[in-house]
């Protein structure tokens, strides 16, 4: 198995030198002057050039790519035009709260998910396997920032039960663990309610798969309870596909939930990126899409990886 | 072998059958056909929008700002006194335009490129599927947000932006339909005289792989419209005063608690238009695959 | 008093296209310490019998009724669900065609043996599994006790019957029932499993209906044999009696095609022709009689009764057969 990690970790590289090649070009390929929008219009073309320098704007592209992946190898993403301060600094303080949203949406999704795809594959056809349907075939539909108006309108607006504001931010910090909570949780119903209904559609055919298996036949055979059956025989044979999708859909989620950010105005990744393409913030750009790529793939090898280590089938 | 998932074929090129009998067995699927009906219903509201909206769209009309649904205004008024129906009517036209497009482009741009990998194989195969890698794990909004935001907002960029989100999957299935047919023809095309290998495999694969590509089609058209109307609401789409459903409902924000509507007509347009998609993807799905049956009744309801 | 009694079984399945008679009057009785035959084809009722016997019919889509359906005096019909799964794995055990398939690929053989004696024995822990390698010694699986942790996919296909046996017997059940058991295996394998049964059973006195489409492998191993065809029995005897004597068009037909070891090689075997009915149309005559070599006149007028042919031998032929 060890093998098999240390390909999979090799072929990571490659693909993230690709990355970076094409977040470079679409950067850099474009009109607007980031140097101009720090310093406005006024500013002395001395001034201007000076700034220039101190960001290599003003060497060849590939030279600029060359230096920028030169220092990204030695773990330096550069500075942020705008913000004058590391790139790497900027990371620290954004990557856990897009990661902490996330955690949160993917609890959600758990939490409805599992239950329901459990319930409406044993109950096929029945109200509840309707339901079911119903609700992922929504949950598929709607726009998750859609979503997130409907839930402000409902919850914070008229009944007043919870927050739209306020992730990540200090009087939540100080104010003890369900203040810190509060604020997370419309954004991350919005944000979760796809996965929900992608993780509910799997679950229910991974199990109806599964519970039509000449082993659970086997386990009737034996007399079992239905719970041993159920958790025990079915469950653990379709929880395999499900963990590994968890896992992937995690990693994707970084990269999606830009729109919820926006609207709650949450301190995270994509709510960065999206300020440094509006003021041409190159290497915060660069730096950030990279380390979220590179999160994804991550994620990937991790599902793969849970993968083998749950189906003893699998061996590498 | 992929570093990245991307979603599960839809059907098996070997069962699909050819497009005609699939036609006949659509009808049956009840949700397919009310999703045809309403995306058609849709389109045709969005296409004949200049004929058939009640006002102008982007004419303000400060005195009649923020009134609810009534008979003159049926979906009320925005903040500028605009027509609400009006601009869901104009704003259909900038999605499903683009929705098309995107569909037209990943078509063009994933099908010859899963075609090419997939018959060439080896080292083609290797370069390009690498190349869809890297574009898979690009987070797709983000690409689309910075090539929009660093080109610009003009519809070219944004149908190349969420092109080159979706026609990577494209390619990939059409890619592992290729493969398959390559095989099974192959060993045939060594045996026939004469025939060029190249047009047997042509012709053979357009008939097996077209079924799930239509599929999955419907798939990335429900998956632009969604994403431009994401682009708006950003900011990074259509740019004001022009009508689109995602920067109406960014604008509605202000209003969340007054005006309602201003929100909820565009939301509810994208939901419907996803949904009938979405059946219409199913029921070409089941169409195509003949394994759709299923018994509900017990035998002492079969016995009256 | 026999120990299994089944009267009037008839199993029937709800389809799009009909109600499909899988069991369609099955009766007969098993003794105690008795292995009993079920031959057929595929599609005669015999796999269906089984799992009516154990409850495992699914219903809907199934309906299982009987006159009477009775396991060492309990009836079987008449349980619960619940009262059901008391019996099953305890009282009556069930082994199966495919042993890859029948046995769960993510746990292990040692938790797939324990939990059996875990139900029904409230066995646990460190005695478990000393009960457990001990089951697994007897069905003749080597270094059991490293075996407890191994997975169904590290075991040759002879080896996984041999737990599938080992789980059924655990709970010493009065009824094992093995559907097409031996059929996926190799030959040689075939023979070892079947020796393994017929001991183990002989020992524990436990009953056995053993179900196959093979004439060789029942006759190396029954003491009894139920014919079946189109969900009915045709034919029932002592095996000896069987053999000597076929009675029914549709075991003169099975003997035929059956390929003999000790028979001339010049001895052509004579397939029965033609396809088994649809079992959801009535079949008012003989349903063995398109397909019949030895059909005579009264076949075409009336459907055929039980007939009396010795002790304990009976069929449903209007024909007779000389041996």
């Amino acid at each position: 198995m060890w093998r098999y990690l240390g390909r999979r970790l090799i072929q990571v590289p490659l693909v993230l030198i690709v990355v970076s090649l094409m977040t470079f070009l679409i950067t850099r390929a474009t009109p607007g002057d980031p140097v101009q929008i720090m310093l406005g219009m006024q500013t002395s073309p001395e001034a201007a050039a000076s700034m220039r320098a101190e960001f290599n704007l003003d060497r060849s592209l590939p030279e600029q790519y060359g230096l920028w992946i030169a220092k990204v190898v030695t773990g330096d993403l550069g500075r942020s035009i705008r913000l004058n301060d590391r790139v790497t600094a900027l990371l620290a303080e954004r990557f856990p709260v897009s990661l902490q949203l996330a955690a949160a949406a993917m609890l959600f999704a758990l939490f409805v998910s599992i239950p329901l795809g459990v319930i409406a594959a044993l109950r096929r056809n029945s109200w509840i396997d309707y339901l079911c349907t119903g609700y992922t075939v929504l949950g598929f539909a709607v726009p998750n920032f859609g979503l997130a108006l409907i839930l402000i309108y409902v919850f914070s607006i008229k009944l007043d039960w919870l927050p739209i504001t306020g992730i990540g931010s200090s009087e939540a910090a100080a104010g003890g663990w369900w203040t810190y909570i509060r604020p997370f949780i419309v954004p991350a119903v919005a944000l979760g309610t796809l996965q929900t209904a992608m993780l509910t559609r799997l679950l229910r055919s991974s199990m109806i798969d599964v519970l039509s298996q000449d082993y659970m036949r086997t386990a009737r055979a034996k007399g079992l309870l239905p719970s041993t059956i159920v958790i025990v025989h079915a469950l653990k044979n379709a929880m395999i596909p499900f963990i590994t999708m968890v896992a992937v859909q995690f990693g994707y989620m970084i990269g999606i939930q830009v729109t919820i950010e926006y609207i709650f105005a949450v301190p995270g990744m994509g709510s960065a990126v999206l300020n440094a393409v509006v003021t041409r913030d190159f290497p915060v750009i660069q730096g950030f899409t990279l380390v979220i790529s590179a999160f994804f793939l991550f994620a990937n090898i991790v599902a793969d990886m849970l993968y083998a280590m749950l189906d003893p089938r699998i061996r590498y | 072998m992929a570093l990245v998932q991307s979603p599960p074929p839809v059907a098996s090129p070997r069962i699909a059958g050819s497009l005609r009998l699939a036609a006949r067995q659509f009808p049956r699927h009840r949700a397919a056909m009310v999703g045809l009906i309403c995306l058609a219903l849709i389109c045709l509201a969005a296409a004949l929008a200049p004929w058939i909206a009640p006002y102008d769209p982007i004419q303000i009309k400060l005195s009649a700002k923020l009134k609810p649904p009534s008979f003159e205004h049926w979906l009320g008024t925005d903040h500028f006194g605009r027509d609400v129906f009006s601009r869901l009517l104009y704003g259909g036209r900038t999605s499903l335009s683009v929705g098309l497009l995107v569909v037209g482009f990943a078509f063009v741009l994933g099908v010859p490129l899963g075609l090419a990998s997939g018959y060439f194989g080896k080292r083609i195969d290797n370069l390009l599927m690498r190349l869809v890698d890297a574009f898979l794990t690009f987070p797709p909004l983000l690409l689309a947000v910075a090539l929009v935001g660093l080109l610009g907002p003009e519809i070219q960029n944004v149908m190349l932006a969420l092109g080159l989100v979706q026609a990577p999957v494209l390619a990939r299935m059409v890619r592992g339909s290729t493969l398959a047919v390559r095989e099974d023809v192959y060993v045939t095309a060594a045996r026939a005289l004469g025939a060029g290998p190249a047009r047997i495999v042509l012709s053979h694969l357009l008939r097996n792989v077209m079924s799930p590509i239509v599929v999955q089609l419907t798939i990335v058209f429900a998956a632009a419209v969604v994403a431009e109307a994401s682009l708006s609401f950003l900011g990074f789409g259509a740019q004001p005063p022009q009508p689109s459903w995602g920067r109406d409902m960014s604008e509605a924000r202000r209003f969340l608690g007054d005006a309602p509507w201003m929100f909820l007509a565009p939301t509810v347009a994208i939901m419907l238009c996803v949904l009938s998609i979405n059946f219409m993807g199913d029921g070409l799905r089941d169409a195509l695959d003949p394994r759709a049956w299923r018994t509900r009744r017990t035998v002492t309801q079969a016995e009256r | 008093m026999p120990l299994l009694s089944v009267r009037n079984l008839k199993t029937r399945f709800a389809t799009d296209r009909g109600i499909v008679r899988a069991v369609n009057g099955v009766s007969f009785d098993l003794e105690e310490g008795e292995i009993l035959g079920l031959v057929g084809e595929s599609g005669s009722g015999k796999s269906v019998t089984a799992l009516s016997i154990m409850r495992l019919v699914p219903e809907p889509p199934g309906k299982v009724t009987a006159d009477a359906m009775t396991l060492d005096g309990t009836d079987l019909l008449g349980l619960s669900e619940a009262q059901a799964r008391e019996v099953r794995g305890s009282s009556m055990a069930m082994i199966f065609q495919d042993p890859m398939r029948s046995l769960n690929p993510v746990l292990t053989i040692g938790r797939q043996i324990t939990e059996v004696l875990h139900r029904h024995q409230k066995l646990a822990g460190a005695a478990a599994r000393r009960r457990a390698v001990e089951l697994l010694e007897t069905v003749g699986i080597p270094m059991a006790e490293k075996r407890l942790g191994a997975y169904p996919h590290q075991f040759s296909g002879g080896m996984r019957q041999r737990v599938m046996i080992a789980i059924a017997l655990s709970c010493n059940p009065r009824l094992l029932i093995a559907d097409e058991a031996t059929t996926a295996l190799d030959v040689t394998i075939q023979a070892q499993i079947i020796d393994l049964v017929k001991r183990l059973t002989r020992e524990r006195g436990t009953s056995v209906i053993w179900i196959s489409h093979d004439l060789g492998v029942v006759a190396g191993l029954c003491d009894r044999v139920n014919v079946m065809y189109a969900g009915t029995v045709v034919e029932s005897g002592p095996i000896r009696e069987l053999f000597r004597r076929p009675s029914h068009g549709y075991t003169l037909g099975l003997m035929g095609s059956t390929p003999r070891v000790d028979g001339s090689s010049a001895r052509r075997l004579t397939p029965i022709e033609g396809m088994p009915p649809n079992l959801i149309d009535p079949i008012p005559l003989c349903p063995f009689l398109p397909r019949c070599r030895v059909s005579v006149a009264a076949c075409q007028a009336r459907p055929p009764e039980p007939r009396q042919f010795g002790a304990g031998h009976w069929a449903s032929c209007l024909a007779d057969l000389a041996p």
